[in-house]
């Protein structure tokens, strides 16, 4: 008999994170890079919600209640400025952040 | 007593279950379109649907980068609204400044939305 | 369930509650009673209110009841907390002093609102032993600067700029937050102090090792240290000038110093050590390599900026490696030396920056040659960018110079045997002279290169309050160069009464 313990949640955090890292390296797509980002948050979200089960306290279970709404607040300003590009530039992909350069 | 049985075999079955819900009906139509229904395309019968109007343009519709200004106040606000569980939940046992506390914290979301209605966020020009 | 007293958590942080009512109250000001102004009026008013609101939360900030830890370390006031507190109040004047009659944008209540709020974040930061806190604090700072960043809406290079310090911005996000939530399941604690006592006998757990590495690559992104440097040159390029320079004072202090913190405390207990040939696994060699990478790469690709804008943001680069010497240090000592050489450093760049808006205004770009023959235009000018240039390069006796004394002593003071961190101190000496070069090149336009015909005057007008505050930033780095006691003085006895 197996039980799922404190280092079963933490690989699939881990797993998570690299996912969401990713993405973010490899999309090009602004909108996708965004939740990739997201999935890196909640990656470290669960591992927060694990910890703190196995910590026996709910320092960690308070601390996700913030960052759900702080990741809310950083998607919501970046698609003010996806916005605000789109309008200037007609487009939503990375490549097309190049006029800023060396 | 309690059944000791392996987690991962609850996870499992429940997979198997899944898979097996939606590929059965799906592979039962096969067999019967490939036994009993013979392949005669035609111009009515390709229309996206066979009675009623006649579809127009993409499917796609694009909505106009406004409606972006009513999700992005709308996701604020509604996952504000997480920090009102716990309150609600905990809200026999708080002493009053937490009340006050919580109060404050609403009219900070209230000024936002007056900010949002004064700004003319809210009017779909 | 410890009840918490909150009449009295309200007047702790008096002075952050100020600054946010402030912020409202410029949003209303602008939004009800000026709409109809003109846009210089409408930046009058925001601004003075603004002002207010700081020397009302620095008020606040001087008469604080007492001195200890609140609310499980969520809140610390103490000597050190305040004083960075009113630092940071006056960066913020300065920033909204620059912001005043410059036409960028006619949302004007929001910018400066914005700015009050990055500064309730940036204090806040500063007095939390919290992770918590810690976390909210600095996104509160972040999101507020990137869209401060992306203010200038007419222009598509402040909106690229903002994108990319965004995506940054929240990739160190996610990274610092995976790696305080694995320090958190480490110790079973949020609280600094309780985070190094839950380390102990941990110290070679390889999570621990993640754990510190990741909470290093977010700060290494916020701080803008070289690998993660990559979005500082195109934000100061691309942000609308006060925001720009507000990135590159206010969140700089801010974040240094939670920075120190959460080594010094969190991370007591796993130092390890950067001294020469005899290096120990720890935090201090893994900011050492940081520090050498800023320090070399900052420097030499400085010198090949043809804009000033960049220039100065390879510079921030260079700084940051210099003042990572005074998180190694790991004492009381590098403590103070940290934050009397961040808030200096602050002080020069918002006058540095301060004089690239009055150029750009009067020629269009911020180009070096747009800075040839202004000692001749405008001789106060000339000789404010030439204090600023002469001490972020570190020279007697200007502020800069104390900085880096102070700051390099801190670092060969610290306990490790052999030649300890000195060869990190020569490397940086010997770049601060290479960093000599690239500002002498501001400062080869400003008195010798000739006029030519692009460079003149296009307005003819001069911006008035940004000429005072530019005016005002240089006499206090010569004052805090030549009597660096005045800030000194109280900064050591802030941190000695600290017991760091």
């Amino acid at each position: 008999m197996t039980s799922i313990g404190l280092g079963h949640y933490l690989v699939v955090s881990a797993a998570l994170f690299c996912i969401g890292l990713f993405g973010v390296v490899t999309r090009r797509s602004l909108l996708v890079i965004y939740m990739s980002l997201e999935l890196m948050l909640n990656a470290a979200n669960l591992a927060l919600v694990a910890m703190s089960r196995f910590n026996g306290n709910l320092d960690g279970q308070i601390m996700v209640f913030f960052t759900i709404t702080v990741a809310a607040a950083e998607v919501s300003v970046g698609l003010a400025m996806i916005v605000a590009l789109c309008r200037k530039r007609r487009s939503a992909h990375v490549e097309d952040l190049t006029t800023l350069k060396l | 007593m309690t059944t000791e049985y392996d987690p991962y075999l609850f996870l499992a079955v429940f997979l198997g279950i899944a898979l097996v819900f939606p590929l059965a009906p799906l592979g039962l139509a096969r067999l019967w379109a490939v036994l009993y229904s013979n392949n005669k395309p035609g111009p009515i019968k390709n229309a996206t649907y066979e009675c009623g109007l006649e579809s127009k343009g993409d499917a796609r519709v694009q909505f106009r980068s406004d409606y972006y200004l009513y999700g992005i106040v709308f996701l604020i606000f509604d996952v504000e609204a997480l920090f009102l569980l716990p309150f609600a939940v905990a809200f026999t046992g708080l002493p009053m400044g937490a009340i006050v506390a919580m109060l404050v914290f609403l009219l900070l979301l209230v000024e936002g939305l007056v900010w949002a209605w004064k700004k003319g966020v809210l009017s779909w020009t | 369930m410890s009840s918490i007293d909150y009449f009295q958590l309200l007047k702790l942080a008096g002075p952050e509650a100020v600054l946010a009512l402030a912020a409202l109250a410029v949003l209303a000001v602008d939004l009800i009673w000026m709409r109809e102004a003109p846009i210089r009026q409408r930046q009058g008013a925001g601004a003075f209110v603004s002002i207010l609101g700081c020397l009302g939360a620095g008020l606040c900030a001087l008469q604080m009841p007492g001195f200890g830890s609140f609310a499980n370390g969520m809140l610390v006031i103490d000597p050190l907390t305040l004083l960075l507190k009113g630092a940071l109040l006056v960066l913020t004047v300065f920033t909204v002093l620059l912001s005043v009659d410059r036409d960028f944008t006619e949302h004007v209540g929001e910018f400066f609102a914005l700015i009050l709020l990055a500064t309730v974040g940036m204090m806040l930061l500063v007095s939390s032993e919290d992770l918590l806190m810690i976390f909210v604090s600095l996104e509160l700072t972040s999101l507020s600067l990137y869209i401060l960043t992306a203010f200038q809406k007419r222009s598509a290079l402040s909106a690229e700029a903002a994108l990319k310090y965004f995506l940054f911005g929240g990739m160190a996000a996610a990274f610092l937050l995976f790696g305080l939530s694995l320090l958190y399941g480490l110790s079973g604690s949020t609280h600094l102090g309780g985070i190094a006592e839950g380390l102990v006998g941990k110290e070679n757990d390889p999570l621990l090792i993640v754990a510190l590495a990741m909470t290093v690559i977010g700060f290494g992104f916020k701080i803008a240290v070289v690998p993660f440097h990559l979005w500082a040159p195109d934000t100061y390029q691309g942000a609308p000038l006060a925001s720009a320079a507000f990135v590159a004072s206010g969140s700089k202090v801010a974040s240094f110093f939670v920075l120190a913190k959460v080594m010094m405390l969190g991370f007591a207990g796993v130092h390890g050590d950067a001294g020469w040939r005899h290096l120990i696994a720890g935090w201090a060699p893994l900011l050492a390599v940081l520090a050498l990478l800023s320090m070399l790469l900052g420097n030499l690709v400085a010198i090949v900026q043809g804009n000033v804008r960049r220039l100065l943001a390879y510079s921030a680069i260079a700084h940051s490696g210099y003042a990572l010497l005074g998180v190694m240090s790991n004492s009381g000592e590098g403590m103070a030396s940290l934050v009397y050489y961040t808030v200096t450093y602050g002080l020069t760049t918002l006058g540095a920056f301060g004089v690239v808006a009055l150029v750009e205004e009067r020629t269009g770009s911020a180009s070096l040659s747009s800075f040839a023959g202004l000692g001749r235009r405008s001789p106060i000018l000339g000789l404010s960018m030439m204090v600023f240039m002469l001490s972020l390069a570190g020279i007697p006796p200007l502020a800069g110079f104390f900085g880096k004394f102070y700051l390099f002593v801190g670092a060969i003071r610290t306990g490790s045997p052999n030649i300890g961190l000195v060869w990190l101190v020569v490397v940086a000496i010997a770049m601060s002279a290479v960093s000599l070069y690239y500002y002498l090149q501001v400062l080869k336009q400003i008195y010798v290169t000739e006029e030519s015909a692009a460079t003149v005057d296009v307005t003819g007008e001069t911006n008035i309050v940004t000429c005072c505050a530019v005016g005002a930033l240089a006499v206090l780095v010569v004052l805090l160069g030549c009597f660096p006691n005045l800030l000194v003085g109280p900064v050591l006895a802030a941190t000695g009464s600290a017991g760091l």
